[in-house]
């Protein structure tokens, strides 16, 4: 993970690292061996939490070239109060 | 026997079909024709009309147009082309494990702490009470994005 790609790619959300796919795991995402050289990796996933921490809104793609776009999290997003 | 023309229409048809295979990573940049990437295969549909009419040309009116031993050959590979793009966008990048035991909707996302870009721990529950620089409370919600990429 690195901070001068986010600096330049201009992100000022909060990146995080899963090094041992754990947090990964945990949410039952992982990939196995579908990374370079056969490592396991994430799933694409997203997910919408309300300020609880519950999940209001999910997207688990079925084909990792198409993911959520922004503005159908923004929508999912203007319901939550 | 020299005399014949050159089938131009089977070589055309063969470098758009090659040309609809090899423009996908730049067609990919964008998420409009990422999700759906139908300018291949207009290019694929296109090279196949132009395709259609060299071979029509070179076994139709062979004694006018080359292409008998060519066409077939660049039909070929032509279809492989399409062929291995067709696998890849319709199959390939589906193959994604089942997640039967992701969290879902009305679930509350199960609690971690991960390491920012400056190597923080940052936990799930900071990032739900932790108002945004310049607001006075905390946010309204928290979007959790994985991703997969290298860098």
């Amino acid at each position: 993970m690195s901070r001068d790609l986010c600096h330049k790619a201009g992100y000022s959300y909060t990146f995080l690292s899963d090094p041992k796919a754990e947090v990964i795991r945990r949410y039952d995402l992982l990939h196995q061996g579908a990374g370079v050289n056969g490592q396991d990796i994430a799933r694409p996933a997203e997910f919408l939490l309300d300020s609880s921490g519950v999940i209001r809104w999910v997207n688990l793609t079925e084909d990792y070239r198409v993911r959520a776009r922004p503005e159908q999290i923004i929508e999912a997003a203007k319901a939550l109060k | 026997m020299n005399q014949r023309l050159w089938n131009w229409h089977l070589w055309a048809g063969f470098l758009l079909c090659l040309a609809g295979f090899a423009s996908f990573p730049f067609f990919a940049r964008f998420p409009v024709t990422r999700d759906v990437p139908w300018p291949n295969f207009l290019l694929f549909a296109i090279g196949g009309a132009v395709f259609f009419v060299g071979l029509k040309r070179a076994f139709g009116q062979s004694q006018q147009y080359r292409g008998k031993i060519a066409g077939p050959i660049l039909a070929t590979l032509s279809l492989l082309a399409v062929g291995f793009f067709c696998y890849i966008v319709f199959y390939m990048t589906r193959q994604l494990p089942a997640s039967a035991g992701a969290p879902h909707v009305g679930q509350k996302a199960p609690e971690f702490v991960l390491p920012d870009t400056t190597n923080q721990p940052v936990s799930l529950a900071s990032l739900l009470s932790t108002p945004l620089v310049g607001a006075p409370v905390p946010p309204k919600g928290v979007v959790l994005v994985f991703y997969r990429g290298y860098w």
